[in-house]
């Protein structure tokens, strides 16, 4: 599903990953991890090609995304959910209109949409607060409407980057149990955290970054 | 549908500047209407003068019987003649009296009758009359018998080179309000691009096509130029009607078949056209230089 080959990034000469090369089968469920400044989120960039790469391959679904021109990387990113730290909900719609969005951007018709968005919100427990505005809610509840919204398009990958960063332990596992929830009906999930205690929770193949190198590798059997 | 309704809400948003921007296009096209009204008048009054232009022909004093039937023939025959005159020495004398009958003392003084007989040519109404004028007067003037040709040439040059100045003027007043017209309508874009930031970020991470992202803006674009073009025609209307009826009389004093015009039809359509473009190349503009910035990511 996620192949990268001896890929290489540096910002203004300063190498943000060196030599990255790993496969990640589908319905994997893998955490990246490492400090601060390992290059975590680079790494999850290049994938749904926020940021391009320098050098090697990146395949996504058998795709080299770095040759995809600007006008046709829609077609990869409507396969791929992202879940940021910061949520990235927009703060004048209601968070049912949050999760609508994005089968709005996708051509979903009406009735779809508002069946689809529900769904997608009792999924993550918050029908309920459906007419809430952002601002209204927890940061755990935040992140959960991020994490229907991201899945609400029913993409093959699943990308997180630390999801859990504002969250304390508790609802941390909570939002961890959604991915894994995520991953069991069959989603790729690419878990970027530098929480300990997230990674011993989850028993999961995990990637170690250190200054843009892979250091370590845990794979699960 | 969504695209419309993003658009109203994108304008709802920043609602004082898309006004702002609405009349400040509105102000330039106004402008640009103005002179345009002007020269279409004054291209009219050309044309007016130019259908009363007759060419005339002074024959010599001694000119024979046989000269005078000769020229007769040529000017009767001439396909571009629709109709002339021969006025007698005697009756342009008698006519002369005529027009200046308060000093007939004067006149009655003059022992002698100094003016030329002459055939007064109207030419037919084509649409290069005067040029056809002016190569009939040149050969006219060739022929025996014939004193001199006269047309008020002079003052109708003038005036074309006139007309020409002002269209050069008008093509450039409008290219330069256009783009100032651009600059803004751009400016306006941008800062409502830029309220939406995230949204658009959103859009290009959830696979929004290029189209979806940008028609919205596009749209917006186009409506601060149609607004702008309808506007500012509606206030060129009402000046129109205010001149027609303060001015209407004087006007029709000077020359009976006159009236003011407004724009054509057809020019006005091309003024609504090039606004449209003008703000769909504001909101290109903008959306270029804001995508540009994901492009090189």
């Amino acid at each position: 599903m996620i192949q990268l080959y001896n890929v290489y990034k540096t910002y203004n000469n300063t190498p943000a990953l060196v030599d990255i090369s790993f496969i990640i089968k589908k319905g994997a469920f893998v955490f990246v991890t490492g400090p601060s400044g390992a290059g975590k989120s680079t790494l999850l960039k290049l994938l749904y090609r926020w940021e391009n790469y320098d050098r090697g391959q990146v395949l996504v679904n058998g795709t080299n995304v770095g040759k995809i021109k600007f006008n046709r990387l829609w077609k990869l990113r409507r396969k791929i959910g992202v879940v940021f730290q910061d949520y990235k909900l927009l703060q004048r719609k209601t968070i049912l209109e949050n999760v609508a969005f994005v089968l709005e951007i996708v051509g979903a018709d009406k009735k779809t949409i508002r069946f689809k968005a529900w769904e997608a919100l009792k999924n993550v427990g918050l029908s309920h607060k459906k007419d809430a505005y952002p601002m209204e809610l927890s940061g755990g509840e935040q992140q959960r409407v991020a994490i229907a919204r991201a899945l609400v398009n029913n993409p093959k990958i699943l990308l997180a980057d630390e999801p859990t960063g504002n969250l304390d332990p508790e609802l941390a596992s909570e939002i961890l149990h959604l991915f894994e929830q995520a991953n069991n009906e069959g989603t790729t999930v690419v878990f970027a955290t530098h929480s300990q205690i997230i990674l011993q929770e989850g028993n999961h193949a995990v990637i170690t970054l250190k200054q843009g190198k892979i250091v370590d590798t845990r794979v699960v059997v | 549908m969504r695209t419309l309704k993003t658009t109203i809400t994108n304008i709802k948003s920043n609602k004082q500047l898309f006004f702002a921007s609405v009349g400040t296009i509105t102000i330039a096209l106004s402008i640009l209407g103005l002179f345009l009204f002007v020269y279409i008048n004054l291209n009219s009054v050309l044309s007016f003068w130019n259908d009363q232009v007759q060419l005339i022909v002074y024959l010599e004093d001694e000119v024979s019987m046989h000269e005078k039937k000769k020229l007769e023939k040529m000017v009767s025959s001439h396909s571009e003649v629709e109709s002339f005159d021969f006025v007698s020495r005697e009756k342009a004398w008698k006519n002369f009296q005529a027009m200046f009958s308060e000093k007939s003392a004067f006149l009655k003084g003059m022992g002698f009758n100094p003016l030329p007989a002459s055939f007064n040519l109207k030419i037919k109404p084509t649409p290069n009359r005067l040029e056809k004028i002016r190569t009939l007067a040149e050969q006219m003037k060739q022929l025996p018998g014939v004193e001199s040709v006269e047309y008020g040439e002079e003052w109708i040059s003038r005036f074309e080179g006139f007309i020409i100045l002002m269209r050069v003027f008008l093509l450039a007043l409008g290219a330069l309000l256009s783009l100032g017209a651009v600059l803004i309508i751009s400016n306006t874009v941008k800062l409502s691009i830029s309220s939406r930031k995230d949204e658009i970020e959103l859009m290009l991470l959830s696979g929004g096509t290029p189209g979806f992202i940008q028609l919205p803006f596009f749209l917006e674009g186009i409506l601060h130029g149609l607004l702008g073009a309808v506007v500012s025609l509606a206030l060129m209307k009402s000046i129109h009607l205010y001149v027609v009826n303060q001015f209407q009389g004087a006007i029709e004093t000077f020359g009976r078949s006159m009236d003011f015009q407004f724009i054509p039809f057809p020019l006005i359509m091309t003024i609504v056209m090039a606004s449209i473009l003008v703000g769909w190349l504001g909101s290109f503009f903008s959306l270029h230089q804001f995508l540009g910035v994901y492009k090189k990511l």
